[in-house]
C-alpha cells in the first residue's frame, strides 16, 4: 500500500463517516443527539489518546443500562462541570465502577468510588480524527 | 449539538483523567523535608541567637508541612487498593507517618523527627515493593 492511499483511506472514512452521521442526525430530529467531544490525559490509553476527537451518542443508555467493558463518559463527582471517559469494569447495586484503560495513570472508582448509574448518559460511538486512528472505538 | 463547529474544534472536553499526569511518585521527596526537620532542630539546639531559633522555627514548620503533603499525594495518589493487599498495614502506616510528621511541626524534638524518618523509611519499603522505583521514576531512582 503506498502511502498515499495509507492517508487517504482513513480520511475519506472519516469524512465519510462524519458526514453520514450529521445527516442523520440533521434527518433523525432532537431524540437521539451526538455530540463531538476531544479527549484529555492518558488514562485511557491506549484505546484513547490526548487529542482524539470522538463522536458520543446519547442514545444507547437511554434504552440499557452501561454494561461491564462499556466506555461511558460521566460527570465527574468531585467537579459538575467536568466530565470523565472510562470504563465500566463492574457494576452492582445500580452503580458503576470505572477504572482508566491505563490503570498506572488513572484517577477512577478507585479513588472516586462508584458512579450512579444515572451519571452516565453519553456513550463514544466513534473516532473522527486523528484520520489515521478515525473509527469505532471498543 | 452537534455542529459543523463543534465538529471541527469541540469544546466539549472528556477527561481522561489522572491528578499527577506525570506519575511520578518517590518517599525521598518526604524524606528530604524531614531530614531538614531534624537538621534544623540540631542547628536551633546549638544555637543561643533568638533570632536565629526563630527563623529555625519558622522554617521546621515549613517542612514537616511539606512532609505532611508529599505523604499524602503518595498515599492517595499513588498507592491504589490493590496495593492493601500487599501491604496491610498501608493505611496505619501513612495515619502514623503524618500523624508524626504533625508533631515535629508542633515541638523541638529531635528524637520525634528521627522517628518520622524511620516511618517514612516503612512507607519507601512499601513503595518498593509495589515497584514503584520502575514505575514512577525516570530510568528508576537514580543513584
Amino acid at each position: 500500500m503506498s502511502p498515499r492511499t495509507g492517508l487517504i483511506r482513513p480520511l475519506l472514512f472519516g469524512l465519510g463517516t462524519t458526514a453520514g452521521l450529521a445527516t442523520a442526525l440533521a434527518a433523525g430530529g432532537s431524540l437521539r443527539r451526538l455530540d463531538a467531544v476531544e479527549v484529555e490525559g492518558r488514562s485511557m490509553a491506549p484505546t484513547l489518546l490526548p487529542g482524539d476527537r470522538l463522536l458520543v451518542e446519547d442514545w444507547t443508555f437511554r434504552r440499557r443500562a452501561p454494561a461491564r467493558r462499556d466506555l461511558v463518559v460521566v460527570r465527574d463527582p468531585r467537579l459538575a462541570s467536568r466530565e470523565l471517559v472510562k470504563r465500566v469494569v463492574d457494576m452492582s447495586d445500580g452503580r458503576l465502577e470505572l477504572r482508566g484503560d491505563a490503570p498506572d495513570q488513572s484517577t477512577d472508582s478507585r479513588s472516586l468510588g462508584s458512579i450512579p448509574l444515572s451519571a452516565a448518559r453519553w456513550r463514544p460511538l466513534l473516532r473522527y480524527w486523528p484520520p489515521l486512528r478515525a473509527g469505532r472505538i471498543r | 449539538m452537534l455542529t459543523l463547529r463543534s465538529l471541527l474544534r469541540p469544546t466539549r472536553r472528556v477527561h481522561a483523567h489522572c491528578d499527577v499526569p506525570c506519575g511520578v511518585y518517590d518517599p525521598e521527596q518526604a524524606r528530604i523535608e524531614a531530614e531538614s526537620c531534624l537538621r534544623i532542630i540540631e542547628k536551633y539546639d546549638a544555637s543561643d541567637d533568638p533570632l536565629f531559633r526563630a527563623r529555625c522555627i519558622h522554617v521546621k514548620e515549613e517542612r514537616a508541612e511539606l512532609v505532611k503533603q508529599h505523604l499524602d499525594v503518595l498515599w492517595h495518589d499513588y498507592f491504589k487498593p490493590e496495593h492493601i493487599e500487599q501491604f496491610p498495614d498501608l493505611h496505619e502506616t501513612f495515619w502514623k507517618a503524618t500523624k508524626q510528621a504533625s508533631k515535629v511541626k508542633q515541638s523541638l524534638d529531635a528524637g520525634a523527627a528521627r522517628e518520622l524518618l524511620a516511618m517514612i523509611d516503612k512507607v519507601d519499603q512499601m513503595w518498593k515493593g509495589s515497584g514503584g522505583p520502575d514505575k514512577t521514576r525516570v530510568n528508576g531512582r537514580p543513584g
